[in-house]
Order: structure tokens, then sequence, then C-alpha cells
């Protein structure tokens, strides 16, 4: 009797608001649970490479006193160095964009203003956008195969999303300064 | 009159250069900018700095690049160059240091911290 063929299980790893991830195994999957949060997911299709991130809010307020793991233009920077990192061109980088909701009406349209930072962002990086899924009043769970560049984003009991306050992880060595 | 100190910042992340042109302008410095290693070096064939921050992570020519042709040549042999980047491992530091760099700031930048190198560092 001929045995079935082993097929390795899927490594999942949930991206965190303030977090970015990259991978190019092939049987990762890298998920995350959105409200007003926006996920970036980037690929790069000849190196087979891909990451996500996972930002509460856009930008600092202006005069604010810096950025933080909790602000899409770090953790953007933070995505494409490690994309870079891991043998992508940025020339070559395919963006999806999802989240952004305003779950709650009558409150701040913050999931309304990630969304817009988000698609500037790439504007202004010329990095192309090729999907969004972004807006309305519905949390979304996304899940992205990074070294295939397969993405399922679904709407998800709202609820789920956990992630309209800053999360309480302490920011780790944030602007520390070595002078040699 | 005071002379200004003047800053050149290398980074390709245009929101990143517009973060650093405020957190530095607003704190008194004259603030250049370049999208890359190579945009830099040519910058600095024709212009004088007192400080030079740079991201490792660029296309063209990257902070190491840019370190050692700046430490390689007479002009800007001694002038002070932060490093300011997303990389944490102390592999790259070191190597950023052994290259000559002057400091190293890991991102997300604080604009306190940053003003206060820059202002340390300035000759």
């Amino acid at each position: 009797m001929a045995s079935a063929p082993f097929t390795p299980a899927t490594t999942r790893i949930t991206v965190m608001q303030g977090q970015a991830r990259v991978s190019a195994g092939p049987r990762v999957e890298l998920s995350t649970v959105l409200g007003s949060c926006v996920a970036t997911c980037l690929f790069d299709p000849e190196e087979q490479v891909g990451g996500m991130n996972h930002f509460l809010l856009a930008e600092p307020p202006a005069g604010g006193a810096g950025v933080d793991e909790h602000y899409g233009v770090y953790l953007m920077e933070l995505l494409i160095n490690e994309m870079l990192a891991n043998g992508a061109a940025k020339h070559r980088l395919r963006a999806h964009l999802y989240g952004g909701a305003n779950l709650y009406p009558g409150m701040e349209a913050i999931g309304t203003a990630n969304a817009l930072f988000a698609r500037n962002f790439l504007a202004r990086e010329r990095i192309t956008l090729v999907r969004e899924d972004m807006g309305g009043n519905a949390a979304r769970r996304v899940d992205f195969r990074p070294a295939s560049g397969m993405v399922r984003c679904r709407t998800v009991a709202n609820t789920l999303a956990h992630d309209e306050r800053p999360s309480l992880r302490p920011v780790v060595s944030s602007g520390e300064v070595e002078l040699f | 009159m005071t002379k200004m100190t003047r800053i050149l910042t290398v980074d390709d992340s245009a929101s990143m250069r517009a973060l650093l042109n405020h957190a530095l302008s607003t704190s008194g410095f004259d603030v250049a900018q370049a999208d890359d290693g190579q945009s830099a070096l040519e910058w600095l064939q024709l212009n004088e700095v007192d400080v030079v921050i740079t991201d490792i992570n660029m296309p063209r020519l990257d902070g190491f690049g840019l370190i050692e042709a700046l430490r390689g040549g007479t002009r800007h042999r001694d002038r002070p160059i932060l490093v300011l980047t997303t990389e944490s491992s102390d592999e790259k530091k070191n190597r950023a240091r052994q290259m000559g760099a002057t400091g190293w700031i890991v991102k997300p930048f604080d604009a306190a911290k940053l003003v206060a190198a820059v202002r340390r560092v300035a000759h």
C-alpha cells in the first residue's frame, strides 16, 4: 500500500500590532486581524519573499517627540528594509493593503486616516499597489503566504479585532544612541 | 553671527526624510537631503557639511559604501557620520564602527536623542 505523501504543516505566524515580519518559507503563513489598523503585504515575485506589517496609526502629530513602533511611517520602513535584507529589490516590490475600517460610528475615523497614509506612502516610495481591501466598518482577517504572494482577506466579527489601542509591549531601545 | 550646523541626511525613504527634516530643521539645523549613498557622494563633492546622518539599506550605494568612500578620501575623512537605521544586529553595528562611523542610532528615532547626538558630534 502506498503511503500518503508527507506534507509539512503550515507554520502560521501572527503579526501583532507594531510588528513587521518577512519570510521566504514556502509553508509559512503570516496572519493578522485588523480593525482600524492597516497591514501592508509586500512581495517580490522574483525573489519569492514576502512580508507583512501591522500598524495602529499613520504618523506622529506635528511637533511630536518622535516616531515609535505604533506608527506606519516606521513600520513601513522596517518592512521595506527587512525585505531588502532578505534579497528583495525595491523596484520589484508589489504591495497589498488591508484594514483601515472604522468600526464604531461617531468615533474619529482613524481607519480612514490610516488607509490614506498607506496609499500615499506607497505612491511616494513608488511601490506598486496591486490590491487593496480597506475601509468599511468591519474587521478583517488577512492570511498571507510570503513565498507565493497569495493573500486571503475576509471579514470577521469586530470583537476579534484587538488592535484599537496601543499595545502595552515596551518600546525596545527606541532611538537609542551609541557613540563610538 | 553664529554659523548654523549643516547636516546631510541620507535615506531612500521619502517619508523618513520628511520626518528627519522636520525634527532637525525645527531644532535650528540647516538640513540637506540625499536619497541614497551615491547621491550623497555627488552632493558632498560640491558642498560642505558638518554632520552626515545615513541609513544603511539603500539602493545604488548603501550606508556602508558611503562610509567607506568618505573615510577613504581626504575631504570628509574626519566628518562625523551617524548611522540611523532599523538594523539592530551587533554584526552590522560593529562593521559600521570598524569602517569609521561616529555613532549608531536605532530607528524608530527619538527626536530629542537624535538632536542631542548631532550637537555632541558636530565640530
